[in-house]
């Protein structure tokens, strides 16, 4: 095992959204942008644009990787491209006012049903029991009292205006 | 109806209902790390951990992601000695050491279904 295998997630982040050449065992090298670097096996996961549209990705693993270079910097272009590549089509990104916008609107939501609910910072947290964290949708609600849980979750569903829950 | 394959059993994996590794099963003794890295707890404060997780987590998620967009497909696997094998992924295991495919294309012939060990492949590639 390399020494690639004990890089610390620091450090591996580093190479994310990069061109590098990974030089692998049998004197293979691999060339692409780094989608991600496994931080358990260490593997690396490079993306190659092809001009019909298409990607190659190659994923070459952590206990063979012998040396990593890097040819060309990150540019936003291709880490959007990176990004699109692999997240699903229903992914949607909130942005910090939004998500402040739509915890209000649940936390008034919650008091005008007369739910004690406190703000603690990121997450909503209703009568100690549950908590609601961003981006505040059904789906977000955690509690191990699934009685409560089904109650809260169905009022949250219910709240005007919160669209797109996930 | 399908004829059922013999199934090849393997070490114990970790328990069914827990988060994940047990650092008690011999195929974890055996085969992983025992430790990944991280910073000590005294020498680092809390944010920079906290950071680290934050990391951690981001680079994990693109890769199980990775291997999501990779189920079904057909993959090419690079292994030791210049072995060139293709086979339709199925699944993997959490701490990536074998991979489950789907008609290998062995030299020999076409395997209806194959555990991969991870250790013996170099790379593997596959088209989006």
């Amino acid at each position: 095992m390399g020494d690639w295998c004990r890089v610390m997630p620091q450090d591996w982040n580093k190479y994310v959204n990069h061109e590098v050449r990974v030089s692998a065992q049998d004197k293979q090298q691999y060339e692409g942008w780094v989608f991600t670097v496994d931080p358990v096996s260490a593997s690396v996961v490079l993306v190659a644009f092809q001009e019909s549209g298409g990607a190659s990705v190659r994923v070459v693993l952590g206990h063979a990787v012998r040396e990593v270079q890097v040819l060309r910097e990150a540019d936003g272009d291709t880490e959007k491209k990176l990004r699109s590549l692999l997240t699903p089509a229903g992914c949607q990104v909130f942005s910090d006012v939004e998500l402040k916008e739509r915890k209000e609107r649940l936390h008034g939501w919650l008091e005008k049903n007369l739910i004690p609910v406190t703000d603690e910072g990121d997450v909503l947290r209703v009568a100690n029991v549950l908590t609601i964290s961003a981006p505040y949708g059904a789906g977000q609600c955690t509690s191990s009292n699934e009685i409560i849980l089904a109650r809260v979750q169905s009022l949250v569903e219910s709240c005007p205006q919160q669209k797109n829950q996930q | 109806m399908k004829t059922p394959v013999s199934v090849l059993r393997l070490p114990r994996g970790p328990e069914p209902n827990s988060r994940g590794f047990d650092p008690n099963s011999p195929r974890y003794i055996a085969l992983c790390p025992t430790t990944i890295p991280a910073s000590s707890g005294n020498k680092a404060g809390s944010v920079t951990l906290e950071e680290e997780q934050r990391v951690r987590s981001e680079l994990r998620e693109r890769f199980l992601r990775t291997l999501l967009a990779m189920t079904s497909k057909p993959v090419h696997f690079s292994l030791y000695e210049k072995v060139q094998v293709q086979a339709k992924f199925g699944a993997s295991d959490i701490d990536i050491l074998n991979f489950q495919v789907s008609d290998l294309q062995t030299p020999l012939g076409v395997q209806k279904e194959a555990l991969l060990r991870c250790q013996d492949m170099i790379s593997f590639s596959f088209q989006l």
